[in-house]
């Protein structure tokens, strides 16, 4: 629909047709893919692609079964639990000095927080093997992977909660204190209950990140397994169903964490607008006997 | 200098500067030690000689010369380059009509809906879109099938393991980057300029490329930064659905290091990596300039 209707001409109109004609076929582009990986693993065709002979639940017990798919799962969930860790204490750790601080060349830092989203990945993967093997001598683990994998998410903690700590109302901070809260029961208290919605988003984020990442730990996992490793190990033999059915639960998974961690702060912030309106609602209203709530 | 004043004042709290910055000091081993001290090594290294699968130190520019004058390498990187080039400027023109569209014709409260929609298979494992496209072009895949089934063709076309694939698969990738840079970009323009404009007898691509496009300038520019920068490293595409053919530098600074040619690979992960802050500066540079839109 547009705006101002009445602007539209019928070129106008066309164009408005073409267009929606096109952004239909833009979202058909960006589920295609996913769309139908998960329709092939309800294949009963062995090779994973068409034709469909069949449908079956075959594949994913299978995957369910798979002692190799096990133990790289839980590898992924002991990297992706130690990333989250790593990267929410760190990140809402350099949020506050990077927001609340008056740093000098603030510039500098924010760029140099960010700088590893923006470095390709194979970038950390190959400098950090240099470091591991070449001058540490460590052995590759899932530890070395963690490292890796917290340069990477660490940025998106520190983005989301400063984003948060940029909005924050200081005054009631002040008023803590002015109430007699120390520095530490203002930042129980007042402070990390308002930032909470932001570090839970970055947890999630990270966790997220961290469960899909390749490039990086492909590098610097040695002979581990992560769930993405173990999938590029078997895609180099073609696609198996077993594959697609794996990756369609890694996809759903996917898709449930990050948007857990996307809508989750702005749904708090609804609800708690809106029962904030209920409650204003009432008061105005009530008095006038018109409370229809 | 130990202290300084707290900013509220309302309290009159005196925090030390360890209070202050002590917050960064988790930051600054993790990203000192484990970002830009590997990246000093890339450097050094880069400088360094490798021996019997050993890296000695030996300064000399070696590396850079034996890179730069082996023919394909050199057509590795020029390959790098223009597959990047083409998947941004196919990426970006395809966002950009779907932009417009969302921005333009989307009644606001449908806007935010539609966009996260764009955004959802982001949300899903990168591994994971790039491997569903073999199950899209390869020989057995949806697209030949199609085209068998309707009698166009009748041996599968080989549509993997070359530059065309890896670009198509890219621009997927890429997509939703671009389209949220753009869309955030378009959304702030006042289309009364564009009415006035037409009102005035400008026609409406005319009007579109004179005062639209002008405008976002700073989007696209930041569009440009999301999509061009990340393809330049690009590693995972064309392992996957480039095959031999499709390689690009991401694929050559892998191969040097399966190889333990750890010297000359760093030679050319530098030479990626300085081209990337080189450009880094440069977008912002021009973001700056102008009045930022999109940032």
């Amino acid at each position: 629909m547009a705006r101002d209707p009445g602007v539209l001409t019928t070129r106008g109109r066309v164009t408005r047709g073409g267009l929606v004609g096109y952004a239909g076929l833009v979202y058909v582009f960006l589920f295609a893919p996913i769309v139908l990986l998960v329709l092939f693993s309800f294949n009963a065709n062995q090779v994973g692609t068409f034709p469909i002979t069949g449908w079956t639940t075959q594949w994913y017990s299978q995957v369910f079964s798979d002692p190799d798919i096990q133990d790289a799962l839980r590898k992924t969930l002991e990297v992706g639990g130690e990333v989250t860790l790593i990267s929410v204490v760190v990140g809402t750790a350099a949020a506050f000095p990077l927001v609340r601080s008056n740093l000098p060349v603030p510039a500098v830092f924010r760029v140099a927080l960010t700088l590893p989203i923006m470095i390709p990945g194979i970038l950390i993967g190959i400098s950090l093997l240099i470091l591991f093997t070449q001058v540490f001598h460590f052995q590759l683990s899932p530890q070395t992977a963690v490292i890796g994998q917290s340069l990477y998410t660490t940025p998106f903690v520190v983005l989301l909660v400063a984003a948060r700590l940029e909005g924050f109302d200081r005054s009631l901070e002040r008023a803590a204190s002015d109430l007699g809260a120390n520095t530490f029961n203002r930042l129980r208290y007042v402070v990390l209950p308002l930032i909470s919605p932001a570090i839970f988003a970055g947890a999630l984020f990270a966790f997220t990140l961290s469960f899909d990442e390749f490039v990086i730990t492909y590098f610097i996992i040695g002979g581990y397994n992560t769930l993405p490793i173990y999938i590029f190990t078997q895609i180099k033999y073609g696609i198996t169903p077993e594959v697609n059915a794996l990756a369609s639960l890694l996809l759903i998974s996917s898709i449930v964490l990050m948007g857990t961690a996307f809508t989750l702060p702005q749904v708090l912030r609804g609800v708690r607008r809106l029962v904030r309106r209920r409650i204003a609602e009432r008061q105005i209203v009530d008095p006038v006997g018109e409370a229809t709530v | 200098m130990s202290i300084a004043h707290g900013e509220g004042g309302g309290g009159g709290t005196v925090v030390s500067l360890a209070g202050r910055y002590g917050g960064l000091v988790p930051a600054a081993v993790l990203f000192g030690l484990f970002f830009f001290i590997p990246f000093g090594l890339i450097v050094c290294f880069s400088f360094w000689q490798d021996f019997d699968y050993k890296v000695i130190h030996h300064w000399t520019v070696e590396n850079y010369r034996y890179v730069f004058h082996q023919s394909a390498y050199i057509r590795t990187m020029w390959a790098t380059l223009w597959m990047a080039v083409a998947a941004t400027g196919i990426t970006l023109g395809l966002a950009f009509p779907f932009a417009y569209w969302l921005s333009r014709y989307v009644r606001a409260g449908l806007q935010k809906p539609l966009l996260v929609l764009v955004i959802v298979p982001f949300w899903t494992s990168y591994l994971l879109r790039m491997y569903s496209w073999l199950t899209i072009l390869g020989s057995k895949g949806v697209v030949n099938t199609a085209l068998e089934w309707l009698g166009i063709t009748h041996r599968p076309l080989s549509l993997l393991y070359d530059r065309p694939a890896v670009i198509v698969v890219l621009v997927y990738l890429y997509f939703p980057f671009a389209v949220l840079t753009l869309y955030s970009s378009i959304d702030r323009f006042d289309w009364d300029q564009l009415r006035a404009a037409m009102d005035l007898g400008a026609a409406p691509l005319r009007a579109l490329r004179k005062i639209l496009i002008p405008q976002i300038r700073p989007g696209i520019i930041t569009a440009i930064i999301f999509v061009f920068i990340p393809i330049l490293g690009e590693y995972l595409a064309p392992q996957i659905v480039g095959g031999t053919k499709g390689i690009m530098i991401g694929n050559l600074i892998d191969n040097f290091f399966a190889g333990a040619e750890y010297a000359r690979g760093s030679s050319v992960a530098l030479v990626v990596a300085l081209f990337i802050v080189l450009l880094l500066v440069l977008f912002r540079k021009s973001l700056a300039s102008k009045e930022a839109y999109g940032a």
